[in-house]
């Protein structure tokens, strides 16, 4: 009945943290060339243009990983089914009792596939479908069809007992279709739905250099009405992928968590074997910690300076807004790796804090320090609405 | 004197309400900070050291619909809870001899 959420906690000393997830980002290339993408990998219609991660290394990663606590592996991109051996890397997963995140633009899964998936017991899918029309979608996806599919790679996998999460993500191009969304996942059959902010990094920089991204201040009321009149009035789980300090503390307290990173527990595997901090260290160098053939994972998770350096600074050395929000401890800078990509500091404050922070809409609620004191004062009965 | 069973709301402590009903409880002096639910908002502005957990239950019973029987017992949880964390007190009920 009443629920407590400590924002606040003492978490001590920094340990060695299991490593529960590995990211495997299976391909370099991509069956579709989105206009948001954070990776911007090349254009690759059928999956044999550019490097896809062997199936040995594959196994040899997550062999290196269960005795470091491994649970789970999420398959990305590029496109994960536009690997050549998709199914034997499914099957693997499988038989090592893994839990399964896949996340796809379903235009290569077939009933074949979704009963595969199916197969593993511990599975989450999500498919990416950003606009309830073919010309809204394709537009955004850059490839004529891929709305159609998308669409019937869901029926698929409901079809097959793994009702698939829709990610959208929203951009001036899908604005007024954030309802209709939820309209249309609800009539597919879908899980849940989930509202993507974009990230100004790749192909989403551009978007936001041209004005075709939405505006923080739109992103939070968007948030809020998401939260207060669309989550209310569907059957489905509406996630809206903002930083904790703008989500509902009613929606943290039921464990709506989903989309926040917990960088402290995951390693990126790219296509080429390397390791790497997640996907983006395909364009950040210093983010890429070795390769499954030359390095034994538990050394690189033990000792790679960037992962030490994380764990001992992490919530602590944030900066900026970070520093003084009551969610860091949850949050832990929400994207380390956008951060650098754009910093070069990997205890960056995130951006999206920052620049909300300085148009004055971050919620004064969440924040501690001097600029809570301030938001207090103004307050002056000692009482602050965020 | 001794402590009683009137819990007192630390006054340093602030409460800052939030769009869906929810609230931050924020100690200034600590840092320290809890979220609460629109029950426990109400709970908070009766932590005046005169009402006690008992009368507390009860007027949580009255103002909300469908209250478990456990109320009383969540009641004193969600306030020891509190006071665990330094936002809460009980007021002194007499002189110690």
């Amino acid at each position: 009945m009443m629920p407590t959420l400590t924002t606040s906690t003492d978490r001590g000393e920094a340990r060695l943290p299991r490593l529960e997830q590995i990211y495997f980002y299976l391909t370099a290339g991509c069956n579709l060339a989105c206009r948001h993408c954070w990776l911007a990998p090349k254009f690759d219609p059928d999956g044999s243009r550019y490097p896809t991660l062997p199936v040995a290394l594959f196994e040899r990663a997550i062999a290196e990983a269960l005795p470091l606590g491994l649970t789970g592996v999420k398959l990305t991109g590029g496109e994960p089914l536009l690997h050549p051996r998709i199914e034997e890397l499914l099957a693997i997963v499988g038989e090592r009792d893994l839990a399964l995140t896949l996340e796809s633009n379903g235009l290569l899964c077939t009933p074949r596939l979704a009963a595969a998936i199916a197969q593993i017991p511990k599975r989450a899918v999500a498919i990416s479908i950003d606009g309830v029309d073919a010309a809204t979608h394709d537009g955004v996806r850059g490839v004529a069809g891929s709305f159609d599919r998308a669409v019937q790679a869901v029926r698929d996998l409901v079809a097959a007992d793994t009702p698939p999460q829709i990610i959208m993500s929203i951009m001036r191009y899908n604005l007024d279709q954030v309802d209709a969304m939820v309209r249309l996942a609800e009539k597919l059959g879908a899980s849940s739905v989930k509202f993507n902010l974009v990230q100004p990094a790749a192909r989403g920089q551009a978007l936001y250099d041209t004005e075709r991204a939405v505006s923080v201040a739109n992103m939070i009321a968007l948030g809020r009405r998401v939260a207060t009149e669309l989550a209310p009035a569907t059957r489905l789980r509406l996630d809206f992928d903002l930083p904790p300090a703008f989500r509902p503390l009613s929606a943290v307290a039921r464990g709506d968590g989903r989309g926040i990173c917990n960088i402290t527990a995951i390693i990126g595997v790219l296509p080429t074997g390397h390791y790497a901090l997640c996907g983006i260290g395909e364009h950040i160098p210093e983010l890429v910690f070795g390769q499954i053939e030359a390095d034994p994972l538990a050394r690189v998770w033990r000792d790679n300076e960037v992962l030490r350096t994380l764990r001992a600074g992490l919530p602590d050395r944030l900066e900026g807004v970070c520093a003084d929000c009551l969610m860091r401890h949850r949050c832990l800078g929400s994207c380390v790796a956008q951060n650098f990509y754009e910093h070069k500091n990997l205890f960056a404050p995130f951006w999206f804090c920052e620049r909300a922070c300085k148009d004055g809409i971050f919620p004064q609620s969440r924040l501690a320090g001097r600029r809570a004191q301030a938001a207090d004062s103004a307050a002056g009965a000692g009482e602050a609405k965020s | 004197m001794k402590l009683g069973d009137r819990p007192l709301a630390n006054p340093d402590v602030v409460l800052r309400e939030e769009y869906d009903d929810w609230a931050v409880l924020f100690d200034p002096e600590t840092a320290n900070a809890v979220g609460i639910n629109p029950v426990g908002v109400f709970i908070w502005r009766l932590l005046d050291g005169r009402n006690s957990v008992e009368q507390i239950a009860a007027r949580v019973a009255d103002g909300f619909d469908e209250v478990p029987g456990s109320a009383p017992e969540e009641v004193r949880a969600f306030v020891e809870r509190l006071a665990a964390g330094g936002f809460v007190g009980f007021a002194a009920t007499g002189a110690t001899p």
